[in-house]
């Protein structure tokens, strides 16, 4: 089994969904290519997703009244189909319109309906998860045999490499040793003060009585390990049973 | 999916010694390079800001930080193809270099991390610390080895990228517009 510190690999980041995007793809052949698709394709995505674009499907979705919809794209429509359906699954802890009416949108025939004038959608439970997905899709695609996409601690990893990975100190720098992982993907959320992540709803309470103030998932794909690390900050639970359904492991820390 | 534990994974708030960090991805000359292919020389120009152009970018919301700017502009023959900035930005914990290549329309045409420095916060602002990481790259791009690969946990914020690539475009601009860059 190979490591990051066997063999050669091609290593670029930019600056992408609020955050560094990083992307590493073993060098056995034009590595260039590879990289630059996959950096296209999280643009692309990015474009589509973000409540932050004006044009996206998700800003005009928020910006329509009541009663109107709205034809989005493939992507959107398959992003926005697993939130509808892990709304579902998890009770509700999942909510892509962040507590503002979770019952207030519907996806029906291809189409997104808005049904409550309230209701803001946004996918940044999900949307970064998928876009690393469809990234290594990219890369894969293109002939990358081993590599990696990192985007700011979401990450999936492919191919014959097992990647070292490390957990920040929020609050004063440094990192420490967490965990190694091969063929998956690890998700993190932050809920200390000052972090940028929020939970909707109720403060995370179930976190507070496990003194921890981190959510790590591992699953086999980044969009679950992304979606169900706010399934557990909610729940508390590292057992909640949609993990075992996805293949996934959790920690609290 | 295989995942393994570090012995010291679930005491982390415990001894377990926190380790600064750092990735070196590529130079300014590969990534000027890498921005603008078709380019056969690089022309490395000082450029300096008077007080009346860092007014104007005072008035459009940007701090112009310093007067003094290096712009490598893209060549082929006897036309320029456009411009690459290299500029480096601290955040919290961080010290992160960029390079932002600009079309002759003056809009980015990319933007590529240089470097990143994960530190404790403090000896990022002291100059010996920026020193040591100052054109360095050539040797060292691309390196995944012992050094830490990939964080997780972290919210890497691009929050000061993103200002620094607007400031860049509105130099760039404000050169060009003065006569300093052809």
């Amino acid at each position: 089994m190979g490591t990051p510190g066997h063999g050669k690999f091609e290593r670029r980041a930019r600056p992408l969904l609020g955050t560094i995007v990083d992307i590493g793809v073993r060098v056995d052949g034009a590595a260039c290519a590879p990289i630059d698709a996959a950096f296209a394709e999280i643009v692309a995505l990015e474009c589509l997703l973000s409540r932050f674009d004006a044009a996206s499907d998700i800003a005009r979705f928020n910006a329509l009244p009541a009663g109107a919809s709205l034809a989005p794209s493939n992507a959107t429509l398959e992003v926005v189909r697993v939130a509808q359906a892990l709304f579902i699954s998890s009770s509700g802890l999942f909510d892509i319109s962040t507590g503002t009416a979770p019952e207030g949108w519907a996806c029906r025939d291809d189409q997104l309906h808005k049904l409550d004038s309230r209701t803001v959608l946004d996918l940044g439970g999900i949307g970064k998860g998928y876009a690393i997905d469809r990234a290594i899709d990219r890369l894969i695609e293109q002939g990358a045999t081993a590599g990696w996409v990192n985007a700011g601690g979401d990450l999936r990893v492919f191919g014959d490499v097992e990647l070292p990975i490390a957990l920040r100190d929020e609050s004063s720098g440094g990192s420490r040793a967490f965990a190694s992982l091969a063929d998956g993907a690890f998700a993190t959320s932050h809920y200390g003060a000052g972090a940028r992540s929020r939970l909707a709803g109720a403060e995370p309470g179930a976190l507070c009585r496990h003194g921890a103030v981190h959510v790590s998932v591992a699953a086999p794909t980044c969009l679950w390990a992304d979606a169900l690390t706010k399934v557990v900050a909610l729940s508390g639970d590292t057992s909640h049973p949609l993990l075992a359904r996805h293949d996934a492991l959790a920690w609290l820390h | 999916m295989r995942v393994s534990l570090a012995a010291s994974a679930l005491a982390v708030s415990a001894a377990a010694p926190a380790s600064a960090f750092a990735i070196d991805y590529m130079n300014i000359e590969q990534a000027a390079k890498l921005m603008f292919p078709d380019a056969e020389t690089f022309d490395a120009r000082d450029v300096t800001l008077d007080a009346a152009q860092l007014q104007q970018l005072d008035a459009q919301g940007i701090k112009g930080r310093s007067a003094h700017w290096s712009v490598t502009a893209a060549r082929r023959g006897g036309s320029t193809l456009g411009f690459v900035v290299f500029d480096e930005v601290v955040g919290k914990v961080e010290l992160i270099s960029y390079a932002v290549g600009i079309a002759l329309d003056g809009s980015v045409r990319q933007i590529e991390i240089l470097a990143y420095r994960e530190s404790h916060g403090f000896e990022v602002r002291l100059p010996a610390w920026r020193k040591q990481f100052v054109g360095k790259g050539a040797g060292s791009a691309i390196k995944v080895g012992e050094d830490i690969a990939n964080i997780s946990g972290a919210t890497l914020s691009c929050t000061h990228v993103t200002d620094g690539v607007r400031r860049i475009v509105a130099v760039v601009a404000a050169a060009r517009r003065g006569g300093a860059l052809v």
